[in-house]
This record gives C-alpha cells, sequence and structure tokens, in this order.
C-alpha cells in the first residue's frame, strides 16, 4: 500500500508519515501541491492525505484538480479550519473522507486503511466473525448460537465494528458513522458503550473479539 | 425633566421678566407725563393705566410667546427624538449600518455624521477581535497538531515505563482538553463572525431527543443519575441535525455532570403555540440567582464549579446558546438552589413532513 501525503508543516509531516510506516504503508511526502499533482500523476496510489492549507495552491484546488483529471485515488482531506461548512465543501470537491486538526494518530491511520481497502466493499446481510453472527435486516445478533438482546444504539455500534472487522476504528469515526456526531463531545459515550457492548458479546464467551488499542480506539477481531 | 419642557420654563421666565421691564418702564413713562399734565393723584392713576396695558397687551402676548416657544422647541428637538428612536435599534450587530443623514449640514447632521464615524470604529474594533479570536484559534491548531501527535508517537513506544506511560497518557488528555477548548473557540468565532451556515432541513426532533436520551442514561450510569422523561411528542422542526443533537447533547452533558449522586435528570419534549420546547431540568446544587444570568457567558463557571471535579471546556452554554439563536429560537435557564436547575429550549416549529 503507498500512501502520499501532502502536507507543509514539517512535525506534523514527520510524525504522519512515521505512523503510517510503522503500519506498513509506503510513504511518499510532498510540501506543496504542484509537487503533489506532479506525484500524483506519474504514481498510482492507493490513497492521499491532503492537507488544505498549503502554501502557493491549496488542497481544494488541488483535490479538484485530481478530480477533473479523472484521478480516482481515494482523498482523505486534513485541515485546521475544521469546520462543518468546509468538511462539506471538500467532500463535494470529491475527497473521500474529511478529519479536522488536531487529530489523533489512530483516527487518521484508521481512515487511511479504510479508505485503501473501499472499493468492490459488498455488503453481506449477515455479518460473520468467528461465532458471533450479526442479521442486518432483523437486526439480530448471536453469538454460540445464543441470542443477544441489543439497544439500538448498540446494534449500530456492533455493525459498523463487524463490516470494519480487523480495522482499527477511531473513536471520531465511531461517533461519527454510529452517533452520526461531527464533533467531538468531550464525553467517554464512546468508551461506555463498548464496555456495555463487550459484556454482552464477550463476558461469557471465547475467544474475546472486542480489543481495545491503547489510547485510540477499538477493533473487532479474533486474535488479540 | 425633559430639555423641551426645561427650555419652555426658562423661555416663560423671561418672557415674564421681560413683562415687567416692560411694565416698570410704561409706570414710569405715565406718571411722567401725568406729573407734566399737573394731575393731582398721578400714582394711583399711572398704575391703573399701567396694569390696563399689561393685562390687555402684555399677558396675551405671553401667552402667545409661551406657546410659540412650545413648539418650537418641539420643533427643534424633533429631529434629536428622531434620532433617538433610530440608535436605541443599534447593536453589537448592525453597526455597519449608517444612520440616515438629513444632508441639510445643520447641528444635527453633523451630529448625526460624528456618531457614524463613532460606530464604524466601534465595529472595527470589534471585527478585530472577533478576527483575534478566529486567528488564534487557527493559529493553535496546528502546534496542537504537533503536540498530540508527537504524544500519541511516543505512547506506541513499547519500551516506555509504566510511569513514562502515566505521564504520556496524562499529557495526551490535556492536550485533547486543550484541542477541545480550541474547537469550541473556533466554533464561537466563526459564529460571531458570521461564516457558519446551517445546513438546514426537516428534522423530527423527537427522534434527536430520543437518540440523546439513550446517551444520557448511558452517560449517566457512572454518576448513580437516574435519567427520565416526561414526555415526548411527534414534533418536526427546520434544523441542522449535527447542531441539534451537539445542543442537546451539551445540555444532558450538564445536567449530569452538575447533578449529584442518587440525583435525576428529566427531559420533556412537548409543543408549545408554534414552538417546539424542549426542557431539561436536573436535581443539582442550583445556581444562585445573582451568577444565573452570567451562565451563557464564554469561559463563565460559579464559584462551586471551579476547581471542582466537574470537567468541561467551559463553552458548551455559549454553544447552546449560540445553535438556539442560530435556529430562531430561545433558551432560557431557571434555578432554585440546592434543589432544581431547568434549562428550556424553544425552537420554531418547522414545517409538517408531507404525508407520502
Amino acid at each position: 500500500m503507498r500512501v502520499l501525503v501532502v502536507e507543509d508543516e514539517k512535525k506534523t509531516a514527520s510524525f504522519v508519515r512515521k505512523a503510517l510506516q510503522t503500519e506498513g504503508f509506503a510513504v511518499d511526502m510532498m510540501a506543496n501541491g504542484e509537487d503533489a499533482l506532479l506525484a500524483a500523476a506519474s504514481t498510482p496510489f492507493d490513497a492521499i492525505v491532503l492537507d488544505i492549507m498549503l502554501p502557493g495552491r491549496d488542497g481544494l484546488s488541488v483535490l479538484r484538480q485530481l478530480r477533473e483529471r479523472k484521478n480516482t485515488t481515494p482523498v482523505l482531506l486534513l485541515s485546521a479550519r475544521g469546520e462543518v461548512n468546509e468538511r462539506v465543501e471538500g467532500l463535494n470537491c470529491g475527497a473521500d473522507d474529511y478529519l479536522p486538526k488536531p487529530f489523533e494518530l489512530a483516527e487518521l491511520i484508521a481512515r487511511v486503511r479504510a479508505l485503501t481497502r473501499r472499493g468492490g466493499e459488498n455488503k453481506p446481510i449477515v455479518v460473520r466473525l468467528a461465532d458471533l453472527t450479526l442479521d442486518t435486516v432483523t437486526r439480530k445478533a448471536q453469538r454460540g448460537g445464543t441470542e443477544i438482546e441489543l439497544t439500538a444504539r448498540e446494534y449500530r455500534l456492533l455493525e459498523f465494528l463487524m463490516r470494519s472487522a480487523g480495522r482499527l476504528c477511531g473513536r471520531m469515526m465511531i461517533l461519527e458513522k454510529v452517533w452520526d456526531y461531527d464533533f467531538d463531545p468531550g464525553t467517554n459515550l464512546v468508551d461506555v458503550y463498548v464496555r456495555r457492548l463487550r459484556e454482552k458479546i464477550d463476558a461469557d464467551f471465547e475467544p474475546k473479539l472486542l480489543h481495545t488499542v491503547r489510547g485510540s480506539g477499538y477493533v473487532l477481531k479474533e486474535a488479540p | 425633566m425633559t430639555i423641551r419642557r426645561r427650555l419652555t420654563l426658562w423661555y416663560a421666565g423671561i418672557l415674564i421678566l421681560s413683562l415687567l421691564v416692560i411694565g416698570v418702564g410704561t409706570y414710569q413713562e405715565i406718571s411722567e407725563q401725568l406729573r407734566h399734565s399737573h394731575r393731582r393723584e398721578p400714582t394711583a392713576h399711572a398704575l391703573n393705566e399701567t396694569g390696563e396695558m399689561v393685562f390687555r397687551v402684555g399677558l396675551p402676548a405671553v401667552v402667545l410667546g409661551l406657546l410659540g416657544g412650545w413648539w418650537l422647541t418641539r420643533r427643534a428637538l424633533a429631529p434629536v427624538a428622531k434620532l433617538t428612536e433610530v440608535v436605541e435599534k443599534i447593536h453589537e450587530r448592525n453597526l455597519r449600518e449608517p444612520l440616515i443623514r438629513t444632508g441639510n449640514g445643520d447641528e444635527l447632521d453633523r451630529l448625526t455624521e460624528v456618531f457614524n464615524a463613532m460606530t464604524a470604529r466601534l465595529d472595527d474594533s470589534f471585527n478585530r477581535i472577533r478576527e483575534f479570536t478566529l486567528h488564534a484559534s487557527h493559529e493553535l491548531k496546528t502546534p496542537l497538531t504537533v503536540l498530540c501527535g508527537e504524544a500519541e508517537t511516543e505512547l506506541r513506544d513499547e519500551s516506555l515505563t509504566p510511569a513514562q506511560h502515566e505521564r504520556a497518557t496524562s499529557q495526551l488528555d490535556e492536550f485533547h482538553r486543550l484541542a477541545r477548548i480550541v474547537d469550541g473557540l473556533t466554533l464561537l468565532a466563526k459564529a460571531d463572525a458570521g461564516q457558519i451556515t446551517l445546513a438546514v432541513e426537516p428534522i423530527r426532533l423527537d427522534e434527536l431527543v430520543r437518540d440523546n436520551f439513550a446517551d444520557a442514561q448511558i452517560l449517566a450510569e457512572p454518576h448513580s443519575v437516574k435519567v427520565e422523561w416526561v414526555n415526548c411528542e411527534e414534533i418536526s422542526v427546520l434544523g441542522d441535525r449535527h447542531r441539534l443533537r451537539q445542543l442537546l447533547l451539551n445540555l444532558a452533558d450538564n445536567a449530569i455532570k452538575y447533578n449529584q449522586p442518587q440525583g435525576q435528570v428529566t427531559m420533556n419534549l412537548r409543543r408549545v403555540d408554534e414552538f417546539a420546547e424542549f426542557s431539561i431540568a436536573n436535581s443539582g446544587a442550583g445556581i444562585p440567582p445573582e451568577i444565573l444570568p452570567r451562565v451563557f457567558e464564554r469561559f463563565f463557571r460559579g464559584d462551586g464549579a471551579h476547581g471542582s471535579a466537574v470537567d468541561g471546556c467551559g463553552l458548551g452554554l455559549s454553544i447552546a446558546q449560540w445553535i438556539v439563536s442560530a435556529h430562531g429560537g430561545t433558551i432560557q435557564i431557571a434555578s432554585t438552589v440546592s434543589r432544581m436547575t431547568t434549562v428550556t429550549v424553544r425552537l420554531p416549529l418547522g414545517a409538517e413532513p408531507k404525508p407520502a
């Protein structure tokens, strides 16, 4: 997986690169829009992380140019302005995801990973992981043949986690997809819900499926 | 006393004084004439004649003068009254709109001109403050991103001792808190500058309240606070889904945080006239009446909240207030110390969703 990171702030660029490399991505760095366009034209990237505030040509303009050239590489926009209008504007320009600064590294990695796996994603009606099954039509969950009672929110959380099984899900991402929040509520809502969900799907069963990734998110997978 | 009344009284005084002067003058003139014609009782006669003249000519003249004066001051002060009326409508947001000048170059026209210049200067300084806050919050984001990122990178280092790990985690927590404050500030600064447009659509408010109720129950559990509702009528409003969710969560979070153990939070959503009214009550320590009007101020915290265990960015209610007013609604807070605090939000009802 090869990712292009376009960010002019050196320190941010440096830790983003480090984190993505640790996660096994090959990372190319560019510090301005023109170079980014050249790089994107010559190399097929699996995803582009694009800061909006760039010297010269800004991120949104780079994005528009990319899409005009029929380049469909998934793009994650980064922005220090972080306001709803900008998110909408970015998505309208053809961005696939948007992350306001300051962001959590885990969140960034989770999103880049989700972007690189996008496409050809089919949504099965019954989702399975080990002996846990979730029927998305009847909205019923079972583990080892035992039916599990879920509230509406717990169901949505479990469905999201199961559909992203094996991938790290950051808190902001969960809030966005499960709660429909586009702001940081400053509460431990996600953690509390995950704890409750864990009691229902993991407490009486082996192996444990719902894992906490230190400091930054959750992942649903078989192996610890 | 109004300027008009004062001027008229002064004017009346001057008129009466001049009447006296005229009376005395006339009296002297007449008695002089009589003395020349060797009449016997010049004094009494002169008095009579003077009195008659003063009453017949002087008094009507004074009355006429007074009425005229009254009318004149009223006419002269009318533009001032008009100016006052217009100035009363000036507030922080419309400082840019100048008062309309008569253009005839008189004193009041000049006053209006000076006034316009002053409001323009005021507007400039307001704008500068707004821009400053906006720029400051933007500028803070880049170093914050670096701080958060580096702290997180450090946390991923497997060789950290538990103590180092704990320190890094606590640092990261504080950075996140700072990030939330900066986020709140950016939001409010942008709102002040009119740079936020709401994504307005018909919203089933009762559904948002139900979601919020479920979250509140979960959030309240660790505090042993009970969340209940009285009513949740089916109501639609025109609004921005995300901002309304943010509003509801803000209020619920406050109601839980400022509650006491075994306390209660009660939600109520109902239709009142042309409004959707959402109220949320908590059985917390209450807010003393003297600080109640200030709770919507930015970063304002009552003495009780300072240094207490309550964690928050100090902007929650300011943001709630902005969201409500951006939706054309009102927000009110009422509190009885050591019994109950209720926040009531009223939002204008949206168009009814058309039956399919």
